[in-house]
């Protein structure tokens, strides 16, 4: 897979030089996944001409402006005691010509940047693709009003994720931005500017994403939320507008494991990730076997999930898991742990949704429904594979710091709470929830 | 000894032939307007945006989160009906005995200016009462106490229509906004105390005038404040 | 060197010279406050120094482990916190206490108590604010604060009751600071000292006591709502009950943009000291460089939603306030120019205060050129929260604002000391900062722009910014090298520098034409001026003969030259014996040259100038405050009625205090 992330080429030259002049050659070699002069939208396009517009007046004025100085500073240095200095202390030609010059420049910087203002936060179209985005302390929900489907209980659900947004090429997307608690900044340097998600408001931001190739981008949290807005990440996959058919088909089925699920084992993924290999491990340890009788074995049969073999490597987290939180790899039963999710171990129940699941409707943590299908937990922080599923299951709170996801392994200690906790889950009752988890694709 | 700074000024000509303190006074006046306009721009934004009530100008229901602006709500239980809050006809009373300390204020500092000059204010008992700078200090710090008395009033009996510095982003944008400024007249209040201490125990005269000259600004300011104030939160609705 | 050893010049010719603890504490000579504001301020710079080296030691690998997250918050917090509030304006107010009134030709300042309480204030609520790392809550909210995430809701810890409370007795000491130094400079000018003749330091610092007494109240209001709401449950702030988290915004940025000011002007100022000194020439467009000035301070009023522009104010807000952001530029740039004009056809001596100076005029036009990019608002979308912000504005701050005073730090310290410092440390602290801020700073352009958030406490591999950390976090290194050098050279300095003399640079203003250090009465007689360059007009008339002057005979600078008393000298006399000091640039009495003999300078009470008394009352008044402010924390350890009566007592002694204060007499009778 080749990943074409090069700066366009006025701002690259740019910054080449920039970086020549600084030593940073070297730097220069390697790859920016997260530039924002990547122009994979028509908003950052825009942007990206602003830039270049800024870049190479700065420069200008930069070399100009030191190249004055530095020939001054040459020039007039004392040297020897003889020469008198000049009598002057002002020039009013002199200084109207510095005082036009700017105002001139900041002519041809403001036209295009009050243009691309207007452009930019015009209305979007009518038929774009609608995405509301809450954040919260510290995960993202994306929701996709525009899907909506009746749960087994009759309910209207709208399509709903956690931390990976799934959006078609070509395709003019429109976000709602909100926020549960604190303020949040939605951020895909590659895709667009950021805007900020603030209680008591609703901001709006559009893009369309038509990058040749699918491919995955990373998010930020970008306005500071609290002890772990470094771990507020997420994932974009643009991908074909087929594949985000098929995605979306596949988001609007209930759980796999909707009724009376099969008891049968499956081995967790003991391998783990070895930390600076996740994708590499994630391929050589495929997800759990599809033996376990899927209620909607249609959704399986296209495009559910971004490939894991397809995600570039600055995609993959590589988060190092606490040296304290251990994770002996254990066989666990998918159907012992629906079972013990239905009955209320854990208190999974009191946070979470997995739509199909009657007793699990809680609200204030991320859906569920669906998390066998995503490529990282714990908002980008980690890859979705069975080690991290179950240390984060046994030890959020020693896994992302500040979290409310309570700490459920017995015996664990809660950094938050400072006391170990004498209720809990053993660590096979982990493995049989994480069997479960994996299994709902 | 009280005329430390005057003493201190005396020796020195200035740039501007005017004392420090006056120069500062000024300064400090521009401050604070900068403190009131925020404060005052906060309860003008947050104006309408409460969610419960009770409000400042309409009746509200409390079961039915209703308002009016008319008149009570009908159908309304007798215990969730809340009043609008703001009393006008009482707060322009308050408001008139503010005014008035200026107008003691005034006359104060004139007597204090004209101390060398006996009989300036003409002749006979009124002549007499103007030129007593004690009964003047006196009366602008009594009228300045007697409009905090209704502050004291009002609040309590705000409270007692249910609202509080806690209940909505009205009560706690008012009663700050309120709050800061009485917090404000009982520093003049204490102001004017010491000055009228001053004059009773050795007399104020023209050489203290500029003590009575930069508490008279404070206090013509502080009312000016409340000029604002009664304006914007209570009269425009 | 035998004469190195011996005390300066003129220690003993001040009135007040025991230099006990309680001479220190009962201060209120203008220039004993300076020196403990500068003590104080670098000492501050040296604590957020260490903050700032564990956070780039947390950052210069990926998934870096040295301090935990909460740890790590609390650092930034703190490092923006305390480089703000507590090193760059309290340097600036150093030089505004040590200069304002000499340049003016003032004896002190317009109100000497105001001015010790403005540093005691200062030092308690300094104090107060950093007690809180011993109590494990240091404030985590970030330097600006922003609700919701720090109102009790989100965060019930005291971490930020110290910070609600710590700013709003800081702004105590810079607002009565304010009022003090606006009334000095309009009131206390020598005769002939017309606004526009006044030294380009005292103008700057003058309109920066505007932007501070303009801007602080609406910080403290913001404080105030959100102290109300965290002590009192109001709803300032209350998502639940409707608050707006951008009233918040607003007000703090009203008073943030003008701070930016704040804190580079006072730097603007003594650059343009500097700059017209090692070149022999008179600053380039005086009045221009007046007015640029207050230009900035104006528009400075009218930009503050540029950091605001991802909150969604709509299109038409956002135009406006990124033009006048660009507005802006136009009079910096001026600046920039005027100083290159002042060095254009001068006589250049690159002394250590000298390539400070040029330092910050070629470093801010970086922090300027950024600065424009985040103007453009689709651009600063890309922009803001990002490392390219932290780029830009330690531009501004360190390689502008701490360079500036780093280098009035070594012009004005044989002002402040009567020694000279020594310009081979000097030349070492400078290359060594030089280098350190530039590999520092510079690589966190690309990090940003690369896509690296601000105020995260790890990042992954891979993200294309290993390089751009790693880089920044060996330039610290550097920066620590070089300031350890730098602090040494103060150190040593004090007690083995050269004697100065009064006017070791050649300067033209007046605080260079009275004894170094100064008498506690700053002039014996007070001077007369007649242009912008009084000393230059006595010592080097060539220098000045281009610029406007009253009548000559109305000038009289009573002044030393060279350790040698020249006696009352008039333009109209001409040069003092000797000839003009300073053009031949050597600063006098180096190692090998002979040392000026000490002279002893009259005291006050021999000139029968009358001083100002000592008095402890302004710091009771300040600690009273302090411990008032201080004893609301009670309240969120569940003890209101313990908040509620040491309240009462400590605002009863502050009552007291400052009754003490005001009812005691600034002199003795006389």
């Amino acid at each position: 897979m080749h990943h074409q992330f090069r700066p366009r080429r006025l701002v690259r030259a740019a910054l080449t030089v920039a970086l020549a002049a600084s030593s940073l050659v070297v730097a220069a070699c390697s790859q920016y996944p997260n530039s924002v002069f990547h122009s994979r939208t028509d908003t950052n396009r825009d942007v990206g001409f602003l830039f270049e517009i800024l870049i190479w007046f700065g420069s200008i004025v930069f070399v100009v402006v030191e190249g004055i100085l530095v020939y001054t500073l040459i020039r007039f240095r004392r040297r020897g005691a003889a020469r008198q200095p000049e009598h002057v202390h002002g020039n009013t030609t002199l200084e109207i010509t510095w005082t036009i010059i700017p105002a001139v420049i900041l002519v041809f910087i403001a036209i295009p940047t009050v243009r691309t203002i207007f452009r930019t936060e015009a209305k979007a179209s009518s038929d774009a693709l609608e995405v509301e985005v809450v954040g919260h302390q510290w995960w993202w929900e994306f929701r996709y009003p525009q899907f909506t489907m009746r749960s087994p209980t009759g309910k209207l659900d709208t399509v709903v994720t956690a931390n990976e947004l799934y959006l078609p090429q070509g395709r003019m997307v429109s976000f709602a931005l909100k926020t549960a608690d604190v303020i949040h900044s939605f951020w895909v340097p590659s895709l667009s500017g950021k805007r900020d998600l603030i209680a008591n408001h609703t901001n709006y931001l559009w893009f369309t994403p038509d990058s040749a190739t699918p491919t995955a981008y990373n998010g930020f949290c970008v306005e500071f939320c609290g002890a772990s807005h470094a771990n507020m990440r997420f994932r974009t996959f643009v991908v074909t507008p087929d594949e985000f058919a098929s995605w979306i088909a596949h988001q609007e089925t209930s759980a796999a494991f909707a009724v009376a699920p099969p008891r049968q084992a499956v081995a967790s993924n003991a391998a783990g990730a070895a930390p600076n290999q996740p994708a590499a491990a994630a391929a050589a340890a495929p997800a759990p076997a599809p033996s376990a009788t899927p209620v909607t074995p249609v959704a399986q049969a296209g495009f559910i999930a971004f490939p894991r073999d397809r995600i570039p490597p600055y995609a993959v987290p590589t988060t190092p898991t606490p040296a304290d939180v251990q994770w002996t790899p254990l066989f666990g039963d998918p159907g012992r742990g629906a079972e013990l999710l239905t009955k209320g171990a854990g208190a999974c129940l009191g946070c979470h949704t997995i739509r199909g699941n009657p007793s699990m409707i809680g609200s204030i943590g991320p859906n569920l429904t669906h998390i066998g299908s995503r490529t990282t937990i714990a908002a980008g922080l980690y890859p979705n594979d069975a080690r991290h599923l179950a240390l984060w299951i046994k030890n959020a709170r020693k896994m992302k710091p500040g979290v409310l996801m309570p700490t459920i392994g017995l015996n664990e200690y809660d950094p938050q709470l400072g006391a170990t906790m004498k209720a809990g889950l053993t660590d096979q009752q982990i493995a049989d929830i994480v069997a479960y988890l994996q299994a709902l694709k | 000894m009280s005329t430390s700074a005057i003493a201190h000024a005396g020796h020195t000509p200035t740039t501007t032939g005017l004392d420090h303190r006056k120069i500062a006074i000024w300064a400090f006046i521009g401050s604070e307007c900068m403190l009131f306009a925020s404060l005052i721009s906060t309860y003008l934004i947050y104006k309408g945006r409460s969610r419960v009530g009770p409000f400042p100008h309409e009746w509200w229901c409390q079961t039915t989160n209703a308002t009016s602006a008319t008149g009570p709500i009908a159908g309304c239980p007798a215990g969730a009906l809340f009043k609008p809050i703001l009393n006008i006809p009482v707060t322009s009373q308050s408001t008139f005995v503010l005014l008035m300390s200026s107008l003691a204020m005034v006359l104060a500092l004139a007597a204090v200016e004209n101390k060398d000059k006996p009989g300036w204010a003409g002749p006979g008992f009124g002549g007499r009462i103007l030129e007593s700078s004690k009964l003047w200090l006196l009366a602008t710090a009594l009228l300045g106490a007697g409009f905090l008395c209704y502050q004291a009033y009002e609040f309590t009996s705000f409270v007692h229509e249910g609202l509080t510095i806690r209940t909505n982003l009205f009560g706690s944008s008012f009663f700050t906004l309120t709050g800061f400024h009485g917090a404000h007249v009982t520093a003049g209040v204490l102001w004017l105390l010491t000055l009228l201490a001053i004059d009773v125990k050795r007399g104020l005269g023209p050489r203290d005038a500029l003590l009575v000259d930069i508490s008279a600004l404070y206090w013509h300011f502080v009312d000016v404040v409340w000029i604002a104030i009664f304006t914007l939160v209570y009269l425009i609705r | 060197m035998a004469t190195t050893a011996t005390a300066p010049a003129y220690a003993g010719a001040e009135s007040h010279a025991e230099s006990g603890l309680w001479s220190w504490l009962t201060t209120v000579d203008h220039k004993r406050i300076a020196a403990l504001y500068l003590g104080t301020a670098l000492f501050w710079f040296l604590v957020g120094g260490l903050e700032a080296t564990i956070i780039r030691l947390q950052l210069a690998l990926p998934n870096g482990n040295v301090v935990s997250a909460e740890k790590f918050n609390e650092l930034f917090t703190m490092h923006g916190t305390t480089m703000i509030f507590l090193v760059v304006m309290p340097l600036s107010a150093a030089f505004f206490n040590l200069l304002i009134p000499l340049q003016i030709g003032a004896r002190d300042v317009a109100f000497p108590r105001l001015n010790a309480f403005s540093y005691w204030v200062y030092l308690f609520g300094s104090i107060f604010l950093n007690v809180s790392w011993f109590v494990g809550s240091a404030p985590d909210g970030g330097w600006f604060g922003y609700t919701p995430l720090t109102t009790l809701a989100y965060s019930h810890n005291l971490n930020i009751d110290f910070w609600v409370l710590g700013l709003q007795i800081l702004g105590v000491s810079s607002l009565a600071a304010g009022f003090n130094f606006i009334t000095t400079i309009v009131n206390m000018r020598a005769p002939g000292m017309y606004f526009m003749r006044m030294p380009m330091f005292t103008w700057m610092s003058f309109i920066t006591q505007f932007l501070i007494v303009l801007a602080f109240p609406v910080i403290t209001i913001a404080l105030v709502f959100l102290q109300f709401d965290r002590f009192f449950g109001t709803n300032f702030y209350e998502i639940a009950q409707g608050g707006d988290p951008l009233l918040w915004q607003h007000l703090f940025w009203i008073f943030g943009h003008p701070e930016v000011y704040i804190l580079i002007l006072p730097a603007f100022g003594l650059v343009s000291e500097i700059l017209p000194t090692f070149s022999r020439k008179p600053l380039f467009g005086y009045p221009v460089m007046v007015y640029s000035g207050m230009l900035i301070a104006f528009l400075g009023f009218g930009v503050w939603a540029h950091h605001m522009f991802a909150v969604g104010m709509g299109p038409i807000a956002n135009t406006v306030f990124g033009v006048t952001t660009m507005l802006i530029a136009i009079p910096t740039g001026v600046k920039i120019f005027n100083w290159v004009f002042t060095m254009w056809g001068g006589v250049l001596r690159f002394t250590t205060a000298m390539k400070f100076a040029i330092t910050l005029v070629a470093l801010f036009v970086i922090g300027g050129i950024s600065g424009v990019m985040h103007a453009s608002p689709p651009a600063d979308l890309q922009q803001t929260d990002t490392y390219f912000v932290v780029a830009h504005f330690h531009y501004v701050l360190v390689a502008g604002s701490m360079m500036g005073l780093f280098g009035g730090v070594y012009y004005y310290y044989p002002k402040f000391t009567g020694r000279m410092l020594d310009e081979k440390l000097g030349s070492w602290h400078f290359w060594l900062f030089f280098i350190g801020v530039n590999l520092t700073f510079f690589p966190m352009h690309f990090a940003g722009l690369y896509g690296m958030p601000r105020r995260i406490y790890r990042y992954d591999v891979g993200q294309g910014w290993e390089t751009f950390n790693l880089m920044s976090t060996i330039g610290v290194g550097f920066q620590i090298l070089g300031v350890a050098i730098g602090f040494w050279n103060f150190w040593r300095s004090r007690t083995r520098g050269n004697i100065a003399g009064n006017d070791p640079w050649g300067a033209p203003t007046l605080e260079w034409s009275i004894p170094s250090p100064p008498p506690d009465y700053n002039f014996a007689k007070v001077p007369k001026v007649t242009s912008r360059y009084p000393l230059w007009d006595v010592k080097s008339p060539a220098l000045t003969s281009n610029i406007p002057h009253s009548p000559a005979e109305e000038a009289s600078l009573d002044i030393d030259v060279g350790g040698q008393h020249a006696g009352r000298v008039s333009r109209a006399i001409g040069n003092p014996p000797g000839g003009p000091v300073g053009a031949s640039g050597e600063a006098p009495a180096g190692p090998s040259g002979p040392p000026p003999t000490p002279r002893r300078v009259p005291t006050a009470k021999e000139l029968g100038i009358p001083m100002p008394n000592p008095s402890i009352k302004p710091l009771f008044v300040a600690l009273f405050m302090t411990l008032m402010f201080a004893s609301l924390i009670a309240i969120h350890k569940d003890k209101t009625q313990l908040a509620v009566a040491l309240v009462i007592v400590f605002g009863s002694a502050l009552t007291a205090s400052l009754y003490g204060w005001l009812l005691t007499p600034l002199e003795d009778e006389h």
